[in-house]
């Protein structure tokens, strides 16, 4: 028996060795969340034909997304041109970048009372920062910020904190 | 001696706050204009020695700092108001107290905060997101705030902005997750399957740097 667990235990050891030598490390840092968000660029328009053809799904817990999004922005056609999940750090500063043209850095400012977590929000047209923001972000309540216009539409990024 | 309009667009150019036409409107006149391109350099400097030997972000009053600075200035008045009583005041005592220039100010800020919470477009329930504030750097931006009932979303619309370019392809990225790097203060983005798609980090003036560029 003692013979049979050294070989289990050295077999195991120059497995892990093994293992160590095949995959090279990789930095897996975790650092202290506030939450996590889903961030969504939009393109809304009328016309149908300007749609980019962009294949993205919506968030699973953003049901009904275009339909309530046209109930605030006068436009038929929404468009998920791109979308990032983030983790809200603690102590760095975040970034949310569904598009190189527009996206978002956010702070985080711990949790807020009665749920959901207090941000600071910079959205960034490029090297252009179009507005700086205090909020408060809670669960099933997305934000909606109406953006630059495009191609006779408009651009929209939908912020969402995420239930896990 | 510089007009005090271009030590604004100065410092409007060095915070990135410009958008496209002023920014080039305004690198013409550096070129232009040697004595102001050489305040903008020693600014530039400045600014990118002061990053170098401070934190990147300034710790900034929270959201509710002025509630909270309100809240300790009632307490502050409570007080006094229960030592006014103690050693028996007059009239005239109180007259004196109400006369005190912070207390109008005190006032006025609370009705504000009163009046922002109990009329505001935000006053409703407490499991709606909420914008506490708001700050456009380019003036003929106007940034409105409301939550929508139909739409069960709180919007922040940005009136005025400048059009982008219809000729301008704009495209999206789908990210999955990130790994920041403290050390190079930068962060990179992977997609679902587990490729780098981006990285980005900011330039010495504090602007943010996508690369690879799009």
């Amino acid at each position: 028996m003692k013979t049979f667990l050294s070989a289990l235990i050295f077999g195991l050891c120059a497995a892990f060795a093994s293992a160590q030598e095949a995959n090279p490390v990789v930095s897996s840092v975790h650092h202290a969340t506030d939450g996590h968000v889903w961030g969504a660029l939009i393109f809304a328009t009328n016309d149908a034909s300007q749609l980019t053809g962009a294949q993205e799904a919506v968030h699973a817990e953003l049901p009904k997304l275009n339909e309530r999004l046209a109930k605030v922005f006068p436009f038929k056609h929404f468009e998920i041109l791109g979308q990032h999940r983030q983790d809200i750090f603690r102590e760095y500063e975040s970034w949310v970048v569904p598009s190189r043209d527009l996206f978002m850095k956010i702070d985080s400012k711990g949790p807020a009372d009665k749920g959901g977590v207090n941000l600071h929000l910079q959205v960034w047209r490029e090297q252009q920062v179009l507005v700086k923001s205090d909020a408060v972000l809670r669960k099933d309540s997305p934000l909606f910020i109406g953006g630059p216009p495009w191609k006779q539409g408009r651009l929209i990024f939908v912020l969402f904190l995420e239930r896990k | 001696m510089k007009h005090p309009s271009e030590e604004h667009d100065l410092i409007r150019w060095l915070d990135g706050e410009m958008n496209e036409a002023e920014r080039t409107a305004f690198e013409e006149r550096l070129k232009l204009d040697p004595v102001l391109a050489k305040e903008a350099e020693q600014m530039r400097a400045l600014s990118a020695s002061l990053r170098t030997h401070l934190p990147a972000e300034m710790k900034v009053p929270h959201a509710d700092y002025f509630n909270t600075q309100i809240g300790v200035r009632i307490a502050q008045m409570a007080l006094d108001d229960a030592r006014a009583k103690q050693t028996g005041s007059s009239w005239s005592a109180a007259l004196q107290w109400l006369r005190q220039p912070w207390f109008a100010l005190t006032g006025a800020a609370a009705l504000a905060v009163l009046g922002f919470f109990l009329l505001g477009p935000n006053a409703s329930g407490a499991s709606e997101s909420m914008i506490l504030s708001s700050y456009t750097p380019n003036t003929n931006v106007q940034a409105r705030a409301y939550h929508d009932d139909a739409a069960e979303a709180t919007v922040l619309m940005l009136d005025g902005l400048d059009a982008v370019p219809s000729e301008k392809k704009v495209s999206g990225i789908h990210v999955l997750r990130s790994e920041v790097e403290p050390e190079l203060a930068s962060t990179t983005m992977y997609d679902d399957q587990g490729a780098a798609v981006l990285m980005i980090s900011r330039d010495a003036l504090g602007n943010p740097m996508i690369s690879p560029r799009g």
